[in-house]
């Protein structure tokens, strides 16, 4: 080849050069890996760590806080969310049985029933949430029910929160075992249950202890010894396997701009134990057939004993 | 205005062989001509990426509208009287919750992942779709124009720059108002699943949401760069053949006969008599070139025939 050949192709490579670089100007690099789920999206579910104490008609999350909320997330995982508040705790049982969510902030009985999962569709938990209370699962009557004891509620019209909340479902189905109801009522509300316990459409409802007195006009039949944990925040784990500490860390480093009644705690990891602990009560509810609203209920099914069990009365 | 070193650094000053010459000249005209084919391709090209974006967003816009259609016209029939029963609620029979689960399952496949759709209500009854500050401006922009049928443009987020085209969501069935006007006429599971607070109050013929695509501008710059590159890259394949047949052919055509006839003319001014221009006969300006030294060389051969004659009388 000449030198003729070659000074004849190198402004032509010039040229290439300077094309390759002038297309490279609208591009802009990438900072950080994003942490996407398999949809290519982050989809976020959020029923807080409270489940059950607003009114029927609160929202779930503030206009504002599910804007602020979704961008921490985005810049968090650099990836887009598709963020979910949800009010029912069964909506939310849904879609964890389903898989459909990547991250979600759960009330303690939704964190139960997560672990609860098979290990390749399961989650883990990342941070707690919530308060420290006195929360324990309760049974309500009228003060002037004739019912005294666990016994005495059988063909009782009870009153319940969704499927998947441990102090409102769970528990007390749990506790209620080997009885027949006449009939089971939901509610999204514990507030909207006493209304109806008030109004005598239910005899017996689902309570909170850490609820505020509900008043003399209502007495407790049945105290759950279990003290309810804290909420969690979970991870499925397609994305616990990927690189997930960047994400966790940025949700550390901005706490104070997260919902203050999520109640996330930065840095600390959950404790496991009195969930596992909790799962017990899940696996063993969850694995009976389940009641229908408005339907008589046969509360029957495997009952596995917790350890140290006993139902204060 | 003139440059006389450029213009003699390109068209060539007689410093350098012919050939090195037109090479250079043919490099600096091939590389400016890419240069502002280059500039003016990236501009038309970006135009183009923009439009395929634009198109291939109505066409996701419209087949979810038409998944809307199904869902409302031959699912809702179907699985409403379910939400009336005991058990759960059924998202099934909502189109809205039809059409974005059928781009769920779209934007799975590779080619459609840039994309994303939010059908987006100032009102919804899932909180999921509620608008947030630019899909309320765009709602309220569709609201407040009732003539205006698409918007597109770009918006700024915390993953960057998106374009995104935007189209109204209009209450046009009374249908949908069992479920969006009172919370009364609502199914007691719909208000058991999302609670009354939200997704009630809605009004046929109310423009109540909007359907919006979303791209990154990457995902457009992208598009246009492989374009780009790949015209660029046909631009200098075919420049460089063209200067390579180029100097091939001048190599043939007059660079070979001139060294020829050079090499012939020194020879000629020793012994004019064995040299012969040949190139006489052709008829372009090489034959003239060879004409000419051709009666050069004979006037040479005549007057050295002379200085001999004379030589030998004396």
């Amino acid at each position: 080849m000449s030198a003729a050949g070659f000074s004849a192709r190198g402004p032509l490579l010039a040229a290439l050069a300077m094309a390759l670089g002038l297309m490279g100007c609208g591009q802009q690099p990438s900072a950080r890996v994003s942490l996407c789920g398999p949809a290519g999206q982050l989809r976020v579910g959020f029923v807080g760590a409270e489940e059950g104490r607003g009114s029927t008609g609160a929202v779930v999350l503030p206009d504002q806080d599910i804007s602020r909320l979704r961008d921490l997330l985005t810049v968090a995982s650099q990836c887009e969310v598709m963020l979910e508040p949800v009010a029912s705790p069964e909506q939310a049982h849904q879609r964890l049985g389903a898989s459909e969510w990547d991250v979600a902030f759960l009330p303690p009985g939704l964190a139960a029933l997560a672990l609860e999962s098979s290990a390749n569709r399961g989650y883990s938990l990342l941070r707690p949430l919530g308060q420290r209370s006195q929360s324990r699962s309760q049974l309500l009557v009228r003060a002037g029910s004739d019912r005294r004891a666990v016994a005495d509620l059988k063909g009782a019209r009870l009153g319940l929160l969704p499927r998947g909340s441990l102090t409102g479902f769970y528990l007390p189905l749990y506790n209620l075992h080997g009885l027949s109801l006449q009939s089971v009522h939901y509610a999204l509300s514990y507030q909207e249950l006493l209304d109806q316990l008030r109004k005598g459409q239910l005899d017996v409802i689902a309570w909170d202890a850490a609820l505020p007195d509900p008043g003399g006009d209502v007495r407790v039949i049945v105290n759950d010894p279990n003290l309810i944990p804290v909420g969690a925040l979970v991870l499925s784990q397609p994305l616990v396997a990927a690189d997930h500490q960047p994400f966790l860390k940025l949700l550390d480093e901005s706490a104070a701009q997260l919902p203050p009644s999520l109640g996330y705690v930065a840095g600390v990891l959950p404790e496991a134990q009195p969930l596992q602990r909790l799962r017990t009560v899940v696996t063993n509810v969850e694995s009976w057939t389940l009641p229908l609203e408005g339907r008589p209920y046969a509360v029957y099914g495997r009952k596995q004993q917790l350890k140290d069990e006993g139902v204060m009365r | 205005m003139k440059f006389p070193v450029l213009q003699g650094w390109m068209v060539g000053s007689g410093q350098r062989p012919l050939r090195k010459q037109l090479a250079i000249t043919l490099s600096a005209i091939f590389a400016l001509s890419i240069l502002v084919a280059v500039v003016l391709l990236n501009q038309l090209f970006g135009l183009q990426a923009r439009d395929l974006i634009d198109q291939r967003s109505s066409f996701f816009m419209d087949a979810m509208l038409a998944v809307r259609e199904y869902t409302s016209k031959d699912v809702n029939p179907i699985v409403a009287p379910l939400n009336e029963g005991p058990g759960g609620f059924r998202p099934e029979s909502v189109p809205s919750y039809s059409a974005q689960t059928v781009f769920a399952y779209l934007k799975a496949k590779p080619d459609y992942r840039e994309y994303s759709y939010r059908e987006a209500a100032l009102n919804p009854t899932n909180l999921r779709d509620k608008a947030d500050s630019f899909e309320t401006g765009v709602i309220e922009r569709f609201r407040s124009d009732p003539s205006l049928t698409t918007l597109a443009g770009e918006k700024s987020t915390p993953l960057g720059p998106m374009h995104f085209v935007a189209r109204p969501i209009k209450i046009t069935k009374e249908s949908c108002l069992v479920c969006h006007s009172t919370p009364d006429r609502a199914p007691a599971s719909q208000l058991l699943t999302y609670g009354d607070s939200s997704g009630f109050g809605w009004k046929l013929n109310e423009i109540v949401g909007a359907q919006i695509v979303t791209v990154p501008q990457k995902a457009v710059f992208e598009a246009k760069d492989r374009s780009l590159f790949t015209t660029a890259l046909l631009f200098v394949i075919a420049f460089v053949a063209v200067g390579l047949i180029t100097n091939g052919v001048l190599n043939q055509l007059i660079l070979r006969p001139m060294r020829e006839i050079s090499r012939k003319a020194e020879e000629a001014s020793v012994t004019p008599a064995t040299v012969s221009f040949d190139e006489r006969n052709r008829s372009d300006e090489i034959g003239l070139l060879a004409r000419s030294f051709e009666r050069m060389k004979q006037s040479l051969a005549i007057s050295m025939q002379m200085l001999k004659d004379r030589q030998g009388r004396s």
